[in-house]
């Protein structure tokens, strides 16, 4: 054969280096027991925000409800002068209406006391459109 | 035969209200309730003590009379200011205070300066007081009946039942 130059692929001088061959299982990353500990950690933290919270949302709630106790006075006198202005209304009305029937008496009270019995709802807003009455008493409602 | 009902009548009730929204009413609430404590608390006393609105009427005139006083002198010294607050707090469906506080800063700061008033503190307003009046204390505020007597007391020596309790079949 002719030793001549012949271009071949040939492995590099002092042949190739070591193949591994064998199991590279490395151990890296955090221990079993300090993952456990971080995420212990994260959860008080998280804990503790969450209790840090809760008592700012108390405070925040005692002051609305200062707020709705400090107006509890005015708001209640201004719903007993509008019952009574009704319950004044229906009087008038009620002469008006009866007039001449026999055996009535006007304004009579329907109970054997003499103490301030709390006048309904449907009492109040007899003589008004039902309409009236139903945002009385599902005006405020949100749900259905 | 029972009475009629005692409606009082419109002259009564003739009072000038207070026409001002839900959104006014919240921010100047805890002002209000350290400003005229003394006319709110009388009513309150008034109305769960007699558990009658119609007696209580004078004392409701005085609470809006206190109220108007109070929001005149508002608008006299720090109207800008209660203006943004309570347009700030309208903004929202729930007028929540935590959203304004900036506002509510501005408007404390400038009523402090002009009329004085200082804020209360958490919990200031919740809690229980001592009201002074010169109402006496109504005796028998449910209108109730004369309750029936007592038993009387029982003369002799009580001893336990001869032959044991004798309740249907019980022998002990």
């Amino acid at each position: 054969m002719a030793a001549s130059k012949v271009k071949q692929d040939m492995p590099p001088p002092g042949g190739y280096g070591p193949v591994d061959y064998k199991r590279n299982l490395p151990k890296r990353g955090l221990s079993g027991y300090s993952m456990l500990a971080i995420g212990v950690g994260v959860m008080c933290f998280g804990y503790w925000r969450l209790f840090k919270w809760n008592r700012e949302r108390r405070r925040l709630q005692i002051e609305e409800l200062e707020a709705r106790i400090a107006l509890l006075p005015l708001l209640q006198a201004e719903q007993d002068r509008r019952q009574l202005r009704m319950l004044r209304e229906n009087l008038e009305e009620e002469a008006v209406v009866m007039k001449g029937v026999p055996g009535w008496k006007v304004g009579e009270n329907v109970f054997h006391t003499d103490r301030w019995v709390a006048p309904l709802t449907e009492e109040l807003f007899n003589l008004r459109p039902r309409e009236e009455l139903l945002h009385k008493r599902f005006g405020f409602l949100w749900y259905v | 035969m029972p009475g009629s009902v005692e409606v009082p009548t419109f002259n009564d009730l003739n009072v000038e209200e207070i026409s001002v929204s839900s959104a006014v009413l919240k921010g100047a609430a805890h002002h209000y309730g350290s400003q005229c404590d003394k006319a709110n608390k009388e009513f309150m006393l008034c109305r769960w003590e007699e558990k009658d609105p119609r007696k209580c009427l004078n004392e409701g005139k005085k609470v809006n009379e206190c109220a108007l006083n109070f929001f005149r002198q508002i608008k006299g010294s720090c109207a800008e200011s209660f203006t943004e607050y309570w347009t700030c707090l309208d903004y929202s469906n729930l007028a929540e205070l935590r959203q304004c506080r900036q506002q509510q800063q501005a408007f404390d700061s400038c009523v402090q300066d002009k009329l004085g008033w200082e804020r209360p503190n958490l919990g200031e307003l919740s809690k229980v007081t001592k009201v002074d009046t010169s109402r006496p204390l109504p005796e028998n505020a449910y209108h109730s009946r004369p309750r029936p007597e007592p038993n009387p007391v029982i003369e002799g020596q009580l001893q336990p039942a001869k032959h044991g309790s004798r309740l249907f079949f019980w022998s002990w």
